[in-house]
């Protein structure tokens, strides 16, 4: 039967060595629940923190009337700028053509699943009455970026979802018989989510136009969200908000975050899961040259954000700029600069660095740098309100989160470890069919 | 954190040097008279005034709900401001001190007089003393009065000053006037100072395009700026001497700021398009899965026949 893939033995040998390698990390082991429970009970004990928040009010944040919007909103756009990852690898490399993106462009969407739905219930947190949320859906303004935002963050994690689960379809049709020794409901799930996968030409047909679509699809909604999350800054006249290239500004940043978190997760899946042959040396090497790319892209951004406001030190952009260049933030913003993206760049350029454990060690730093760049971004612009007010209390002034403030960020971020646990650990991380098949094309240009 | 520092001490020390010295009202002003008796209209009136001009920062008098400020702003109602004789409460106002804003370009004389009839209304023991006779050291035992007038031809607004003693009335001469039109947000003046001529009157230029209500109507104000020589007088009139003006409400057409139901066209489309189409993607994308279901199906169906087994091949 010509039309059915994988169908002589030879290709299915391949791919069982293929999948014999991959699926062995889809199992539920002692530490795999020792992980998931440390990780809840983790996250109990930081939503405590946010039952206090709901019974007692956002006050108990240190959230007041000048900075209103604080770790929660900073936390935020860190966590949809990470989500973008899953866009450039898959979509903007993977439509280029280049192969080497397929063994990752998975983990890409787990990590871009992972943070887009986390970033939704981030923004909740950040309400006092979360109970009104349905308000912005009936008595949304379609003027407001907050819909806008909305929708977008929604449209994304579905897109997203789809672009993880597509793909996977024919793993999922040849992993379900190779699950001796799995939890029955796995098996179960497999067998109803392949979707009576039979490899046939016709299904790779369907499977190729469904995967562009959203390949396509994906690129203008991933532009979308991030610049829709800007503009939730930069249509305000604020002073350190108010500018014109907060969209490319916050996409280029997005990018830096977003390739550092799929470096870091790469390194741990190499290394936990066994995936050295896949995930090897080579794959690293391109990252680490994405990496460069991207942070030299912001790098640039930055010089323009900065720099031309500098320049003409307009009477409000004076005050802010002091604060970030020479004043309070002052060692926050030039560490972030520093570390996060200058020392990056410059230890990437040598080929020994962009081996994977100095890449994961260098991403580790660049992605914590990214997330207090959203923190400068977001907080120092609203302690200088632009109509004069008189006998403020200091509390109003200066912001300083609380520990109940952390501990339900913290929340978050063990939330997206939860979801990126359980979609690695339950599903193959590395495209088994796709791995054949560009085996199959290399060895066809070797003979 | 030098910042917080200096910040904290400069509140500290802001209260303490704030106590450190009373409001000291000049002798000459403290025994001024309201020009005429607080009656319930003048506390209404009142009452209206201080609960635009006032009301933010001293509160409802009685409540004692006026905003934390340092100095205080003190509730009107207490026996602290209420010790007060109505000159001092009148200099006060105008004046202002401070974080107190002086009112003497906002309210009228007549209009602070009101604004003391309210505040006065909540002393029970308080007794009115009405200034009889307006004192003019220029006319010395005359009542001094003015009028307002518009002549439409020139469009100028006449101001005639008057001073009625026991023996007749004559004009006030030489004496500067002021004339102020009310506007949103306080009272702007009208052409420049100037002084009443032989017949004491002074004419001011109204400025064209000047907006008045919806019948051209402007509230004018006129008060002489030598309070010394001429007595504290000043005359409130309405008179039809602006452009009519019919206010569109800034919500009644399409704009970005308006409801959901007057959004700007381009944005609900934008907004509507561009959401359909992506999930009109995606529900296609969805469909997708169903074909590839059905292809399965009859795939697997087929080979059951032709093999005789009830499960597909495995890779």
């Amino acid at each position: 039967m010509d039309e059915i893939r994988f169908n002589t033995p030879h290709e299915k040998g391949k791919i069982d060595s293929l999948a014999s390698d991959i699926l062995k990390s889809v199992r539920i082991n002692a530490g795999f629940l020792l992980w998931m429970t440390f990780l809840f009970t983790l996250l109990a004990a930081c939503l405590f923190a946010y039952i206090i928040q709901l019974r007692k009010g956002l006050g108990v944040t240190g959230l007041r009337d000048f900075t209103s919007w604080g770790m929660y909103i900073a936390n935020f756009v860190f966590f949809v700028a990470t989500s973008l990852c899953g866009m450039l690898i898959s979509s903007v490399l993977g439509l280029i053509g280049y192969n080497w993106v397929k063994p990752i462009s998975r983990i890409a969407e787990i990590i871009a699943i992972a943070f887009a739905a986390v970033a939704g219930l981030v923004i909740i947190s950040d309400m006092g009455r979360p109970d009104r949320l349905p308000y912005v859906f009936l008595f949304g303004r379609v003027q407001s970026p907050i819909l806008w935002d909305v929708t977008v963050v929604t449209t994304y994690f579905v897109l997203s979802m789809l672009l993880w689960f597509f793909p996977m379809i024919p793993d999922l049709a040849i992993a379900k018989d190779r699950l001796e020794g799995r939890p029955k409901f796995l098996i179960r799930a497999y067998e109803l989510l392949s979707f009576r996968w039979m490899h046939h030409e016709v299904q790779y047909r369907i499977l190729g136009q469904a995967v562009r679509i959203l390949l396509i699809l994906i690129i203008p909604t991933a532009f979308a969200i991030h610049t829709v999350t800007s503009w939730l800054f930069a249509v305000t006249p604020r002073t350190g908000w108010d500018s014109t290239i907060f969209g490319p500004y916050f996409i280029s940043g997005a990018f830096v975050s977003g390739a550092a978190a799929v470096i870091i997760a790469m390194y741990f899946f190499r290394v936990n899961y066994k995936l050295e042959k896949y995930l090897n040396a080579r794959v690293f090497e391109r990252m680490g040259r994405v990496m460069i790319l991207v942070a030299i892209v912001y790098l640039y951004f930055n010089l323009n954000e900065f720099l031309v406001p500098a320049y003409k030190l307009k009477t409000g952009d004076a005050i802010h700029l002091r604060e970030l260049f020479t004043g309070h933030y002052a060692m926050l913003f030039w560490g972030i600069q520093l570390i996060g993206l200058v020392i990056p760049i410059l230890l990437l350029l040598f080929r020994q660095m962009r081996k994977p454990l100095p890449m994961m060690i260098i991403s580790l730093f660049v992605l914590c740098a990214s997330w207090f760049k959203r923190y400068i971004i977001v907080v120092p612009p609203q302690a200088h309100p632009n109509l004069p007010v008189q006998n403020v209390p200091v509390e109003w002034m200066v912001y300083s989160p609380t520990l109940i403030e952390t501990a339900v960020t913290v929340a978050s971020i063990v939330l997206v470890l939860i979801i990126i646990t359980i979609l690695s650990k339950l599903f193959p991380v590395i495209p088994i069919w796709e791995m054949a098949e560009e085996k199959e094309d290399a060895e066809r240009i070797i003979q | 954190m030098k910042y917080t520092t200096g910040v904290i001490i400069c509140l500290m020390l802001l209260p303490s040097f704030a106590r450190g010295q009373d409001w000291v009202v000049p002798d000459d002003r403290k025994g001024r008279l309201s020009t005429f008796p607080f009656t319930d209209d003048t506390r209404k009136e009142g009452e209206k005034l201080y609960q635009v001009n006032c009301h933010s920062c001293h509160g409802d008098p009685g409540r004692n709900n006026f905003i934390a400020l340092q100095p205080p702003p003190g509730d009107p109602a207490t026996e602290k401001i209420q010790r007060n004789s109505d000159g001092e409460i009148f200099h006060k106002v105008s004046a202002g001190r401070g974080q107190m804003p002086s009112f003497r370009s906002v309210l009228t004389t007549d209009e602070i007089w009101k604004v003391v009839s309210f505040i006065r209304s909540f002393n029970r023991s308080y007794v009115q003393k009405v200034m009889q006779v307006i004192t003019s050291s220029a006319y010395p035992g005359a009542i001094i009065s003015m009028k307002l007038a518009y002549d439409e031809a020139t469009k100028q607004v006449l101001v005639i000053a008057s001073a009625t003693s026991e023996t007749g009335t004559v004009p006030v001469t030489g004496a500067g006037v002021r004339l102020l039109a009310a506007r949103y947000f306080g009272k702007m003046a009208v052409d420049e100072e100037k002084t009443t001529d032989v017949n004491g009157v002074a004419t001011f230029s109204v400025p064209e395009g000047l907006r008045g209500d919806t019948a051209g109507n402007i509230g004018f104000s006129a008060m002489f700026t030598d309070e010394a020589t001429f007595g504290s007088v000043s005359k409130d009139t309405v008179l039809m001497a602006g452009m009519p003006v019919i206010p569109v409400s800034l919500t009644a057409n399409r704009a970005m700021w308006n409801t959901v139901r007057k959004a700007p066209v381009w944005i609900i489309l934008a907004y509507g398009l561009g959401v359909l189409a992506v999930w009109g993607f995606i529900v296609l994308v969805m469909f997708k899965l169903r074909d590839i279901f059905t292809v399965g199906t009859a795939l697997s169906e087929n080979i059951s026949a032709s093999h005789g087994q009830t499960e597909p091949t495995k890779n």
